[in-house]
């Protein structure tokens, strides 16, 4: 057994805990209280990561404001008092909601006036990993009460208390340039491309939506206003419900990075599936024997791959079996690769026609045999969802292994192919750079900027957006003056990712889009 | 209440001749100038501070004229009409007094954006106004044309501020002093009228000029920049000439909801209203436009017209092939005119004529009065601090169209927000301001001097980001107890019943929470309501009112003994309990907003030279607008979060170095006393 990089070490423990919480709706970030948004009721109290951005040793979350001391008892387990003040205390985090453990780190309590901003606060100085990170801000979220904080705002809000001395203010405001217009600029640029394109776009409909909602408020009375106006933004704010919805459960980055990402084996009886499990964990995990369907259940193990956290399954090998037993693992192992966000196609090199040409037919045929059936057939190969793992090369001569190799590479319309052997090790190491870059791509990079910032607070920004349109429609045959409160806090939702939006630009477009006369 | 007999007018204006031998020799506190909207509402606002006022106008009778349209109120205006009324000023009790047909606007589109409105007797309104102003004690009103403003040479240590001394009148005798003055002069500086080819200098048809003297006094010697503005009236019509069965009947409301908080009816009786006709435009009203547009100058100049009150020739130009609307709306009770709404026009009489018998119900039609346009001088606005006092001139006031805005109730809203600062500067009180937060007027104040004008403002609900709470039902919850307590232009009566109101509200509204049964009890009182709460669900009285079709009339109802007694105010509750959650929602934001409100920023400052590192885009920026407060320095254009920090900071600090010397300077007073009493001992 080779030895791993140091950097593959290390199971991540959390994984499995987290795994339920998949399930749950896009919304774990809102605390809403009778469905209407949060951001303006209890905004009050932010949170962020303080600390460097990055893979660090420790990293400090801060969070203040009133509902900070709630956050610090229900996340570190101080249900009866607080720890005293200022004062380290060594304690397990956990989610408020499921009660997992996230991670054991120190927990400080800054009660107010003695703190940063002058309110209170608290800091969790845990374990400096992006999925520890990005689980601690995300279970701080959950916290009725909290937000993520705006760039900048730890700093003004200990301005606004007179907490900063002068001098030190005196670079302030450089400091608040450089973070608004420098972070918006960022966030921009991460959101390049499609992204960006998709809010700018959703800001502008949203603008209309408003300015036809406001110029039926305001002029309907006294102008040719035609009725089919609402009826428009209802299909409007319908459609951008739709497209928001599918957006938020789709760039589901985030969410792999906080759960795990799935990676499931699968393959035909005795291709080595539960091996290339053991290898990757470096324990025997998994039951190995030469007898074909000894895994009939699935077995788990979560694994560190390079900083992501990857819960990866082993499956019962997939055959035509009588034995009740058996099916029922190869209807499972069928199930996980339907909801994998990875699958490795493990196929035994012995079984491969020795003509090159013939074994790329096969191994197409192999995979139809073994991917989702309402997949196939022309998305199949496409979705960077699939790695091929040829196993056993240790039974090939290295004449024929090379022939295949190049065959396979000459063949398009394949998924990444890796040719290894679980037996010797060879070619592991190829594998996992290849496992490494799918699983990166899966989860964003954490490493660049500060995505786990930045996205939990459009995420944020975007979930408050689509409760606020729901708004819309609860009030637009009751109350339009609430209902297009709706449209506007939506607005300022989106506006916070994108720049603000003034009460003089919907009416510009008011003035453009209608003949408003007296 | 309606109960005032009103004095005949012509006792009105013996009286206000008999003062006028001697009124040029006395000295005042506040002097406003013009008579309209803004000018009445000034000079009755002013003298209930308990200022000494003198209101000059070219013309007694055209006091209170409505020079436009015979109506007040409407969809945004309304709210203004009722905070008006809510600090005490005229325009909501004379409109209650002088209307003929009230309906509430957006009825279905939620409390929070009804606009009630009302058509008006031009007669009857200025009667009333007029007899206001005569029975308002401190207040005395002068014929006469202001010929100068009388302002102090430049002080030496402030170059560029002056003070405001007095006026001059045009009969060239004493100059009349004041440590205020308001001008209100609408469209008359440098006004011109506009009929087809033909120009003439004025402000309204029938009216002499304004002296040049005040344009010149205000541009050449104080520096104020003045930008152009045009707007327009249509032709008035004989109502025997039109043919009403080719027009659409609008009725008023069957029960009138009067503007003032004062009132619980109006003065003229729900049967007796009169009602309106809507017709529309042909395509041969857009033909006779197009045919005519060599003759038309108006329409060709470049000043600024208000894209939401144009007149039939930008409608058509803009929106070519479709049809508009013309409302044909009664001048008064007694009176043979009528007022189209929708076809201000400037051409030439004969073309007027020919485009209005375009129109099926106006085919023979006859003109009273031609339609006219005016262009006319406005004062930047961003030179006016939120007390609408010129920011370089102590004790000149604006208010009105001469700050670039359109409407009656706009006009009205600056008249009493500047009587009211006029006032207090000159009995040497602190100014007052509103806050967008609570209030319409703040809201229009704000957006006049921290963001300016470039065509003529008109006030729409769109416009108050915080509307949930602004609505016109609460106006007297918002302004009466403050404008009482705090601002000293409420008479005591209209407080006793604002307090009245305030304590019964929250009485039954304790009482409403307290109020408190599963969701089972409240389905056996209210069988007929779908209550969609869990059994068992506890939910209060105020809870189960905020369901769409609950009403209070059904708790009481279900409830006789606790809440029968509150009926008087069953629909104030019922939008209270519904708005109330979103009001909470909003209140954290309009707390952040008025604590950036409440950091003034000194008008004296020098931007330029601020020893803070600020680019110099952003020191013109606001060097040349001076906002007032930092949260009106945020709502510019091309301010920089950076340079607010930096603003803040400034401040902070200047005030620190201020108290810090203070604290130093008491210190050294008490030593010297102490020292002096030691000296003092044997």
């Amino acid at each position: 057994m080779i030895m791993l990089p140091s950097i593959y070490r290390g199971i991540w423990r959390a994984v499995h805990t987290l795994r339920k919480s998949r399930g749950t709706p896009p919304c774990r970030f809102l605390s809403t209280c009778d469905g209407l948004p949060v951001g303006l009721a209890d905004a009050e109290t932010i949170f962020a990561l303080s600390s460097g951005h990055g893979r660090c040793g420790v990293a400090v979350v801060r969070a203040s404001g009133p509902a900070s001391a709630t956050a610090l008892r229900c996340m570190a387990g101080l249900s009866r008092s607080l720890p005293p003040p200022r004062t380290a205390l060594l304690r397990s985090i956990t989610d408020s909601q499921s009660k997992e453990v996230l991670d054991r780190g120190l927990v400080f309590w800054f009660p107010a006036p003695h703190s940063f901003t002058g309110e209170d606060s608290v800091e969790f100085h845990i374990h400096g990993g992006p999925a520890v990170i990005t689980a601690v801000l995300q279970a701080l979220g959950s916290v009725p009460g909290m937000r993520p904080a705006e760039a900048g705002e730890f700093t003004r809000r200990a301005f606004q208390a007179g907490k900063l001395d002068l001098t030190e203010v005196e670079g302030l405001g450089d400091l608040i340039h450089a973070e608004t217009e420098a972070q918006r600029r960022q966030a921009l640029r991460q959101m390049s491309g499609e992204l960006g394109h998709l809010y700018q776009d959703w800001t502008h409909k949203l603008k209309r939506c408003l300015a036809h909602v406001e110029a039926f408020i305001d002029f309907s009375e006294d102008e040719l206003i035609e009725d089919g106006v609402l009826n428009q933004v209802d299909r409007w704010v319908c459609d951008l419900q739709a497209e928001m919805e599918q957006h938020l459960k789709d760039e589901r980055r985030g969410e792999r990075l906080r759960s795990g990402v799935q990676v499931v084996i699968a393959g035909a009886t005795n291709a080595g599936k539960s091996s290339l499990l053991n290898t990757l964990c470096q324990r025997p995990a998994a039951i190995v024997s030469p007898i074909a369907g000894t895994t009939r259940d699935i077995v788990e193990t979560a694994l560190d791959i390079g900083g992501f956290p990857v819960l990866l399954s082993d499956t019962a090998g997939l055959r035509e079996s009588q034995d009740l037993v058996e099916r029922e693992g190869v209807r499972r192992a069928r199930e996980r690769v339907e909801q994998a966000d990875l699958t490795l196609v493990v196929v035994d090199c012995a079984h491969l026609p020795s003509d090159a040409q013939q074994a790329a037919a096969f191994l197409q045929e192999h995979l139809r045999s073994v991917l989702p059936t309402q997949e196939q057939p022309e998305t199949v190969f496409a979705a960077d969802r699939f790695l091929l793992l040829l196993n056993k090369t240790d039974l090939l001569p290295e004449e024929q292994r090379q022939k295949l190799d190049r065959e396979l590479r000459r063949v398009s319309g394949f998924p990444p192919v890796c040719l290894i052997s679980c037996h010797t090790n060879e070619g592991l190491q190829d594998f996992l750079t290849v496992l490494h870059s799918s699983v990166k791509t899966l989860c964003g990079d954490p490493l660049s900027g500060a995505p786990t910032l930045t996205q939990a607070r459009h995420r944020a920004h975007l979930q408050q957006c689509f409760a606020a349109l729901a708004q819309y429609q609860r009030y637009r045959d009751i109350d339009l003056a609430l209902a297009a409160e709706g449209v506007r806090l939506a607005l300022t939702s989106l506006g916070r990712i994108t720049g603000r939006v003034g009460a003089e630009e919907i009416l510009d477009i008011i003035f453009k889009d209608f003949c408003i006369g007296k | 209440m309606l109960t005032k007999k009103l004095p005949p007018l012509n006792s009105f204006l013996s009286l206000v001749s008999r003062r006028a031998s001697h009124v040029t020799r006395q000295q005042y506190d506040v002097i406003v100038v013009g008579g309209g909207h803004a000018g009445t509402e000034a000079a009755a606002a002013a003298a209930r501070v308990g200022a000494k006022t003198l209101l000059v106008s070219q013309k007694i009778q055209t006091i209170g004229a409505l020079s436009c349209n015979p109506s007040l109120g409407g969809v945004g205006k309304g709210q203004l009409v009722r905070e008006v009324d809510a600090l005490d000023g005229l325009c909501g009790r004379a409109g209650d007094w002088a209307g003929i047909h009230f309906s509430i606007l957006n009825r279905s589109k939620g409390p929070a954006v009804w606009g009630p409105r009302a058509q008006l007797d031009r007669q009857r309104y200025r009667e009333f106004i007029q007899s206001e102003l005569l029975s308002t004690p401190r207040l005395t009103v002068l014929e006469g044309s202001v010929e100068e403003l009388l302002v102090s040479e430049t002080n030496p240590e402030q170059p560029g501020h002056h003070r405001v001394t007095g006026i001059l009148l045009a009969n060239g005798s004493h100059p009349v002093s004041a440590s205020s003055v308001i001008l209100t002069t609408g469209t008359f500086l440098s006004g011109s009228l506009f009929i087809g080819q033909s120009t003439s200098p004025g402000g309204r048809i029938g009216d002499a000029p304004s002296s040049s003297g005040l344009s010149h006094t205000l541009k050449e010697r104080l520096g104020l920049r003045v930008g152009r503005l045009r707007t327009g009236t249509p032709p008035r019509i004989l109502r025997d000439s039109v043919d009403f069965s080719l027009a659409v009947v609008q009725p008023p409301d069957g029960h009138p909801t009067p503007f003032s908080f004062l009132n619980t009816r109006t003065h003229c009786k729900p049967e007796e209203q009169l009602p309106c006709h809507l017709t529309y435009t042909t395509p041969g009203v857009e033909r006779v436009v197009k045919d005519s547009l060599h003759l038309n100058c108006h329409i060709q100049e470049d000043a600024k017209g208000p894209r939401y009150c144009p007149s039939i020739e930008s409608r058509v130009l803009r929106f070519p092939g479709r049809r508009h609307q013309v409302w044909l709306e009664p001048e008064g009770l007694t009176s043979d005119l009528l007022y189209p709404q929708g076809l201000s026009m400037t051409m030439p009489p004969d073309v007027q004529l020919s485009l209005i018998r375009q129109i099926p119900a106006l085919h023979r039609a006859k003109i009273h009065t031609h339609g006219y346009g005016v262009q006319y001088d406005f004062v930047c606005p961003t030179q006016l601090s939120p007390a609408l006092q010129v920011k370089n001139t102590q004790g000149l006031f604006l208010a009105g169209q001469i700050n670039g805005t359109t409407g009656y109730e706009e006009a009205a809203a600056q008249g009493l927000w500047a009587g009211v600062n006029a006032a207090r500067c000159a009995l040497s009180m602190p100014t007052v301001s509103l806050s967008r937060t609570e209030s319409y007027i703040g809201v229009l104040i704000d957006d006049l001097v921290s963001r300016g004008v470039t065509e003529p403002y008109r006030m729409f609900t769109s416009r108050a980001e915080f509307r949930t709470a602004l609505r016109p039902d609460n106006a007297d919850m918002r302004l009466t107890l403050k404008g009482f307590e705090e601002v000293g232009c409420v008479s005591t009566l209209r407080y006793q019943e604002a307090v009245r109101v305030r304590d019964s509200l929250q009485d039954a509204q304790a009482t409403l929470q307290a109020l408190s049964l599963s969701s089972n009890s409240w389905k056996k009182q209210l069988p007929d309501i779908q209550i969609s709460e869990v059994k068992n669900t506890v939910m209060t009285g105020m809870e189960v009112l905020q369901y769409n079709n609950v009403s209070f009339e059904m708790l009481a109802s279900a409830f006789p003994e606790s809440l029968s007694r509150h009926m008087e105010f069953s629909q104030r509750l019922k939008i209270e309990a519904v708005y109330r959650p979103h009001c909470n929602l909003q209140k954290k934001e309009i707390e952040r907003i008025q604590k950036e409100e409440n950091l003034l920023l000194p008008h004296d400052m020098d931007y330029l030279s601020l020893p803070v590192s600020m680019s110099q885009e952003v020191r013109e920026i606001l060097d040349r607008v001076r906002p007032s407060t930092l949260g009106a320095a945020t709502r510019l254009q091309g301010i920089t979060p950076a340079a607010i920090v930096h603003l803040l900071n400034y401040v902070r600090s200047a005030e620190l170095r201020e108290r810090r010397k203070h604290r130093k300077q008491q210190k050294e007073e008490r030593e010297e006393e102490l020292c002096a009493a030691k000296a003092s001992l044997p």
